[in-house]
């Protein structure tokens, strides 16, 4: 079987590129199954390419770049670019914001799954969120009322397009049942996100050495903000003076500029750090050094591939008490501290109840990593080789 | 969690009752495994007793299936009960596997192939 995955893969830093490295890490050793990998990836900025090893014992993958975050011709690049590859069948590891940051792009980027399906290939889609869960004004795409209907017109219009891949999948029951309910659909899946580490990584057994060390991770500036997670820890620094917070990753790329703007606005604050994008070979340690992986959301656009990765490092977490979190935590078997979404009173003292007691850390640490590693992402993997199958049968 | 291993031929049977979750899915794969590299890749899991599966023990499964087919085999189920039928719904893994309403007619299909 020769499968195409239209995604983001490192070194590019478009969003779903970690999920879409660790899938594509283990689809490569399914030699049983599978045959060649094309990855129809999105331009580099600067002249940077592509690459990966190619091993004996790993199935062979080629990088095809063929769309840009941005352009409003990505779906018809995409289709040339499938028909190119001529695979069995194409996956799409997408979310509403994969193509564009803007409307009208991301929208015409998102009817790419039509299109290669029209084209006569096999198609399916992995859709990490779905509109009628994003809160659209704070995913920088409502600026008022008006305007968010308008645009959630347009995405339900779109979920339509994309419904018209031959299977869709998604990571939390409640989207199945939406997409059953309001579309009608009868090819929409559950599949579990899955962990990202080999259930070997060590879960950890004491307080990391150090300082109390706070950290959040991603692509910060719409629905993921820090300023109520510095001003918690500034809430903070009185009774840990110690105390450092690390803010890892990068802006999302709609909101440029806006971990810098958060630098500036509080210079005052002592032990911040800003580490600007995370290599995977940092990502354990980055981790590792945590006591407690703080989740400053203030809506969620569907499963947190953070949560599993906190959870595959045994770390504790804190978490707003947002809908699809809170399912996720509570279906998934892991567990945390919760805080009122945007309060930096609540957010300080969920800290405080992981940092100022070990025992809850170690507690809540060994549950999440029992949680995460209950099903790695090459078990995922193989869910997905047996749908490819049973699509290949028809 | 319940487990009885029977084998009706040469297809080998497991009745499950209970609790089908992460913390029961080692002795069941452990099973699986032993049966395909005993070369009996003719495997029936019968889960009447089971009213709850949870995705590491359904990934168990997908995994048993995959080892079966490789082998020239297969993995079939029979008896599900209402609420992991939902799941193999949710899933939809009740397309991958063939699932039958119970044992004398999953054992009657693997005649059919024989």
């Amino acid at each position: 079987m020769k499968i195409a995955i239209v995604t983001t893969h490192p070194p590019g830093k478009g969003s779903l590129n970690e999920y879409g490295f660790h899938f594509i890490r283990f689809l490569r050793t399914k030699i049983e199954s599978v045959s060649e990998i094309v990855l129809l990836v999105d331009e580099l900025p600067g002249g940077e390419k592509y690459s990966i090893e190619q091993e004996p014992g790993l199935i062979p993958v080629t990088f095809k770049v063929c769309w840009k975050f941005g352009a409003w011709n990505n779906a018809l690049r995409i289709r040339k670019a499938v028909r190119e590859s001529n695979p069995d069948i194409v996956l799409f590891n997408i979310q509403f914001a994969s193509f564009a940051g803007g409307k009208a792009a991301a929208a015409l980027g998102l009817l790419a799954p039509w299109l290669v399906r029209q084209a006569g290939f096999k198609t399916v889609v992995l859709l990490h969120n779905i509109m009628e869960t994003v809160n659209l004004k704070q995913a920088g795409f409502g600026s008022n009322p008006l305007m968010e209907n308008v645009v959630r017109q347009f995405g339900n219009m779109v979920t339509r397009f994309i419904l018209h891949a031959d299977l869709v999948a998604v990571t939390i029951p409640k989207y199945v049942e939406i997409l059953e309910s309001k579309y009608g659909a009868n090819n929409v899946l559950l599949a579990p996100h899955g962990s990202f580490t080999e259930p070997s990584s060590e879960m950890p057994e004491a307080v990391p050495a150090g300082p109390p060390n706070i950290m959040t991770f991603g692509k910060f500036g719409t629905y993921k903000k820090v300023e109520v997670l510095v001003e918690a820890f500034e809430r903070l620094l009185p009774a840990h003076p110690q105390a450092r917070l690390v803010i890892a990753g990068t802006d999302n790329p709609n909101v440029k500029g806006y971990l810098e703007g958060v630098r500036q606005k509080y210079a005052r604050v002592p032990n911040m750090h800003f580490t600007g994008y995370v290599n995977e070979e940092d990502v354990p340690r980055i981790f590792g050094d945590s006591w407690a992986v703080v989740f400053p959301y203030t809506s969620t656009t569907g499963s947190s591939g953070v949560l599993h990765q906190a959870g595959a490092f045994g770390k504790a977490v804190v978490l707003p008490k947002l809908g699809d979190l809170e399912q996720l935590v509570v279906e998934e078997g892991y567990d945390g501290e919760f805080f009122e979404p945007e309060n930096p009173h609540s957010l300080a003292d969920a800290i405080c109840r992981v940092i100022d007691n070990p025992e809850r850390m170690l507690e809540i640490g060994s549950k999440n990593y029992l949680a995460a590693n209950g099903l790695p992402i090459t078990e995922v993997v193989d869910w997905y080789i047996i749908h490819f199958e049973q699509l290949l049968k028809k | 969690m319940e487990i009885i291993k029977k084998t009706s031929g040469s297809i080998a049977i497991l009745q499950l009752k209970g609790r089908f979750d992460a913390h029961e899915v080692a002795p069941v794969a452990a099973w699986m495994q032993t049966q395909v590299d005993a070369g009996l890749a003719q495997v029936l899991i019968d889960l009447e007793g089971v009213n709850f599966i949870d995705s590491t023990a359904l990934s168990s499964l997908v995994r048993g299936l995959k080892h079966c087919r490789e082998k020239g085999g297969e993995l079939r189920l029979c008896n599900l009960q209402q609420p992991v039928r939902v799941i193999f719904e949710l899933t939809r893994l009740d397309k991958a596997f063939s699932i039958y309403a119970d044992q004398a007619t999953a054992l009657a299909a693997f005649q059919n192939i024989e």
